[in-house]
């Protein structure tokens, strides 16, 4: 797909992030749309196109995010790469997507807390509070189980944007 | 007989057969005839009559119908109007019911210099992530925002400005983690710190255990550290977890300001937090 439809494509799904989304909580939390995104178009398309997707989605998670710069593109070029060395193989069976994408979004959810640690610190000089046990009950397990619920439909509609765009393709070159 | 002929008798035979009426009506004889003529002629014209009266129904009919659709048209584009109107009144009634509530709210708390704003949920409302808890608010340094002011309602604290553009600013919400607030309990006066928490519902830590928290106790800003004005209202205490061996208590704390409803919220642009004052001034 080209970088042209990429960069619009995640920012509107950003977009819809940052207004919409918040609004459909269920156990508290509420799906991460560019996540699940990134990791089903790495695992249709390899660790370069999931590093590429992983990069523009962070950039932008990024920009609506109140947490420092990097906190989501780092996070999310990675669980892209990663998500794309298991391409060959996650699709033989319906529930390794979902599997995928319950552990990309543990990953990605430590290694944001991780970031937001060790960066940037608040107004009145206090550095980011990172809760790690409440947050990996609290939050992260949720949040994993409900991202692995939309893998069980968001990759089959990321196929047909595969199937369609295929010829497109754009690299890093692209950029 | 020619044709001719015939065609050339035709009106004689026509005056005749009128002279010839006349004489039959004037000997009596044309009632019997008229009567027979309308009696086979009755069931023809109740027929034709019907007949004629169903197809200027029909027509009738169609007319209405051509009204009806037409001035359906204008009650449907009326009531689209209408409706409408409805909605924009209604939002302008909600937009005053909370104008009312913030106004309220600063006049009584006379001595902030408050600067109202919305709360942008359309185009960057809300912190993307599950992990923090931001809001981002549609004024700016341009509107005199600063970094630490602190946000609130009409209901209550709902955090401080961390960022500031512009146009915009992000505001850190008291449910976050890193968020701290210096709190009091309004009825026992327990000093307090209320922390948030990851599933977004704050506590209040290091309650001396001497002093009494109770469910249902209101939870105030109380100042202390300077980084909030005081008695802002935070919550009210829906529970205490106290155990003997610690040296604190904890209560958790239920906001009372609704962080998925916010729509409006004040700044309050003459507060300036002590540490800020204090960067400044090095």
């Amino acid at each position: 797909m080209t970088i042209y439809l990429v960069i619009p494509l995640l920012a509107l799904v950003g977009l819809i992030q940052a207004t919409f989304v918040p609004r459909l909580a269920v156990w508290g939390v509420f799906p991460d749309l560019p996540l699940v995104l990134v990791v089903s178009w790495g695992l249709l398309r390899g660790p370069r196109q999931g590093l590429l997707w992983g990069f523009v989605a962070g950039i932008i998670v990024d920009l609506f995010s109140g947490a420092p710069f990097g906190a989501a593109t780092v996070p999310l070029m990675a669980v892209g790469f990663i998500a794309g060395l298991g391409q060959t193989i996650v699709f033989r069976n319906f529930l390794l997507p979902p599997l995928a994408m319950f552990l990309a979004t543990m990953f990605y959810d430590l290694m944001f807390l991780f970031i937001v640690q060790i960066s940037g610190d608040l107004p009145q000089g206090t550095g980011h509070i990172v809760e790690w046990s409440g947050s990996l009950v609290r939050v992260i397990g949720a949040s994993a189980v409900l991202n692995a619920l939309l893998a069980f439909v968001i990759p089959s509609g990321m196929r047909v944007l595969d199937r369609r765009f295929r010829h497109q393709d754009v690299g890093m070159a692209g950029l | 007989m020619t044709r001719h002929r015939l065609r050339r008798l035709i009106p004689y035979l026509l005056i005749a057969a009128v002279l010839g009426g006349l004489i039959v009506q004037r000997a009596g004889l044309w009632q019997p005839i008229e009567g027979l003529l309308s009696q086979a002629a009755a069931p023809l014209q109740k027929g034709l009559s019907q007949a004629i009266a169903q197809v200027q129904g029909l027509t009738q009919t169609a007319r209405d119908l051509r009204e009806l659709r037409q001035r359906n048209v204008e009650l449907e584009a009326e009531n689209a109007r209408l409706l409408l109107e409805i909605v924009r009144l209604r939002e302008i009634e909600v937009e005053a019911a909370l104008q009312r509530d913030l106004l309220n709210f600063a006049q009584s708390h006379p001595t902030f210099d408050i600067q109202g704003a919305h709360i942008v949920g359309l185009v960057i409302g809300r912190d993307p992530t599950n992990l923090q808890r931001y809001l981002t608010l549609d004024v700016g340094r341009k509107a005199g925002v600063a970094r630490n002011m602190p946000v609130v309602t009409n209901r209550g604290l709902v955090g401080r400005i961390s960022d500031v553009g512009e146009t915009w600013s992000r505001v850190l919400l008291i449910t976050d983690v890193s968020s701290s607030v210096n709190a009091i309990t309004q009825s026992s006066r327990a000093t307090g710190l209320v922390q948030g928490r990851p599933d977004g519902l704050p506590v209040m830590r290091d309650i001396p255990q001497a002093d009494t928290v109770s469910v249902g106790d209101t939870v105030f800003t109380s100042g202390l550290g300077g980084n909030f004005p005081r008695q802002i209202l935070i919550g009210q205490i829906t529970a205490v977890e106290r155990n003997d061996y610690d040296l604190y208590q904890t209560a958790i704390v239920q906001p009372t300001v609704d962080f998925n409803h916010l729509e409006m919220v004040l700044i309050i642009t003459d507060f300036e937090p002590i540490e800020e004052q204090a960067t400044e001034g090095q």
